[in-house]
């Protein structure tokens, strides 16, 4: 068997390149970079905390990081509530419920680039179908332009973000559904709790496992947005539905402030850590295992 | 109490009407107006029935898609670079997933705590260094960028292959190691085999993924012919903002060939997805 087990590390060389290569190394130097002034063109010189400063003093900055923040509470908070909402929908005895389930889940599979070309259509201003309908319906005076407008596009790339992930942190729940047992809540409705009531104080908590997982996935899911902001908005108008992972892109590939976007790729990567942290921690403190 | 359950139904049924409309609605319009001719795309009212639909020029907006601007072309790079980094992740996949399923040694912990700890870490804060590493080994603006990473990143399909080799009785393999069979004779005869329903899942997930991929592309490729379906698709909305019936015949075809395969394996997908619980 000692012979056997040897072989471990061959099997594992393909896995640890990747692992080495564009995990651990890339972090690493993007520690490195990040004190640097390196521009693509000429060699980084060692320039210590001054892209930091530049940061932190930049008003740019700040308005990007209050947008991320922005960006991921109302997509977490969309994205958890209304998946636990449709999860639990969907989580009964009905005809054709496996049809619904696959049809909720759709928007997920498909292409980022697709669904934008489709939303930018349905909310084009002057001829999009959902301003003619909403026109008809409410008769409105003006037609408001939900990318173009400063005042929508952030709420828009939101609700667009939210539609295309939901279906797949319902199936999350689901299978988490699926495991509690269906005599707990027989057990509660016996003892005269109607449905509302056995929700609350049954499933809910034996479902924390996984709404703390979600909670968690979703979280992360919301720093990395740069497919969606390219192909909805590109940032605009006005910068404003530039996220902090689409700020990055635009500093490196756009600017060729490669420093610069190193450093900021660290802020993003000291939110995921914090984040990834938390669920080790807190895992163990509120989660109610069976 | 049944004439309760039958509204109960009844009100779950008209739900799930109604956000089933909200998330396949999008998809069915886009079908019927990329049959409408460019003026027709905007008509107000909207028009219900397509005005090229059964009549000649019907496919005129797919043809010239698929032929003038070059997606015939777009569709085999995707098609290419999808098929090779989700076969190259099902083997560098299944190779980790046995050696953590079914091998003790040293450092065994380790690497798989790192591997479970980096995998949640956005690929925004790893591509500056990537780029670099890229653009010294000279791979810009060719396939290898596209399918490198993928295809040895999968700490996604690891997981869900571990998961199931361990659930491989141990009397299976001890046979064949008593019958002298190598480690690696072991993975290829004995677990590949049992596999397949996994490996078939993890396939159409990973080329999903490689599938839909744009942030790569657009920082990799250069030449127009090696672009992908998405690359191509973007960069057809910017240079043709409002050819709107030949935008929609173009994210049809993009969005076609996954839908089909969802619809055919609509459970793998999901399960495979539930399992695993981790995206990509």
């Amino acid at each position: 068997m000692r012979f056997y087990n040897n072989y471990a590390y061959l099997f594992l060389i393909p896995t640890v390149l990747g692992l080495l290569f564009f995990r651990l190394i890339p972090i690493a130097i993007s520690i490195f970079a990040g004190f640097t002034n390196w521009d693509i063109y000429s060699p980084p010189q060692w320039t210590g905390l001054s892209n930091y400063v530049h940061m932190f003093r930049s008003e740019e900055f700040w308005s990007v990081l209050k947008r991320t923040f922005e960006f991921s509470f109302f997509f977490t908070a969309g994205v958890c509530v209304l998946g636990l909402f449709f999860a639990v929908m969907l989580n009964q005895r009905l005809r054709g419920i496996h049809f619904f389930r696959g049809l909720f889940f759709m928007p997920v599979i498909t292409s980022v680039v697709a669904v934008g070309i489709l939303w930018d259509w349905i909310l084009s201003p002057q001829f999009g179908v959902l301003n003619s309908l909403l026109n008809r319906i409410f008769h409105l005076t003006s037609s408001p332009s939900w990318l173009g407008d400063q005042k929508y596009a952030l709420g828009t790339l939101i609700v667009v973000y939210i539609w295309k992930s939901v279906g797949y942190q319902m199936i999350i729940y689901l299978a988490g559904l699926q495991h509690i047992p269906g005599e707990l809540r027989e057990a509660a409705r016996i003892d005269g709790a109607n449905e509302a009531r056995s929700f609350f104080s049954v499933t809910l908590p034996l479902l924390t496992p996984t709404l703390f997982f979600v909670l968690i996935i979703t979280i992360i899911q919301s720093f990395h947005t740069f497919d969606i902001t390219y192909s909805l908005t590109r940032g605009g108008p006005y910068q404003t539905t530039t996220t902090l992972s689409y700020y990055i892109y635009q500093n490196a590939f756009v600017h060729y402030r490669m420093g610069y976007a190193s450093g900021l790729a660290y802020i993003l990567f000291f939110f995921t850590l914090i984040i990834t942290w938390l669920n080790f921690v807190v895992k163990k403190k509120w989660v109610n295992y069976q | 109490m049944k004439r309760n359950k039958q509204i109960k139904s009844l009100i779950v049924y008209v739900f799930l009407t109604v956000y089933s409309i909200a998330t396949v609605f999008p998809f069915f319009w886009m079908v019927l107006s990329s049959f409408k001719s460019s003026g027709a795309v905007f008509e107000i009212p909207p028009q219900w029935v397509p005005d090229l639909l059964f009549k000649p020029g019907m496919w005129d907006s797919y043809f010239k898609v698929l032929t003038k601007h070059n997606f015939l072309r777009y569709i085999w790079n995707s098609s290419f670079i999808s098929v090779t980094s989700s076969l190259g992740q099902l083997l560098t996949c299944s190779l980790a997933a046995f050696a953590f399923a079914r091998m003790q040694f040293k450092g065994k912990q380790m690497i798989f705590a790192l591997l479970v700890a980096t995998m949640m870490v956005p690929t925004e804060v790893t591509i500056i260094p990537e780029f670099l590493l890229f653009s010294k080994l000279g791979w810009l603006n060719t396939y290898a960028p596209l399918i490198v990473p993928s295809l040895l990143v999968g700490a996604f399909g690891t997981f869900m292959l571990k998961e199931f080799f361990e659930s491989v009785p141990a009397s299976l393999e001890e046979a064949a190691i008593i019958d002298g069979c190598s480690p690696l004779k072991v993975y290829w005869h004995v677990f590949m085999p049992v596999a397949k329903p996994s490996l078939a899942t993890l396939f159409i997930i990973a080329f999903m993924n490689n599938w839909n991929e744009i942030l790569r592309p657009v920082l990799y490729i250069q030449s127009p012919q090696l672009r992908t379906l998405t690359l191509g698709l973007s960069q057809f909305q910017s240079e043709y903002t409002t050819d709107w019936n030949l935008l929609l015949s173009a994210s049809v075809i993009t969005i076609l060939p996954l839908i089909i395969v969802y619809v055919f394996n609509q459970r793998f997908v999901m399960e495979g997805m539930m399992t695993s619980g981790i995206k990509g």
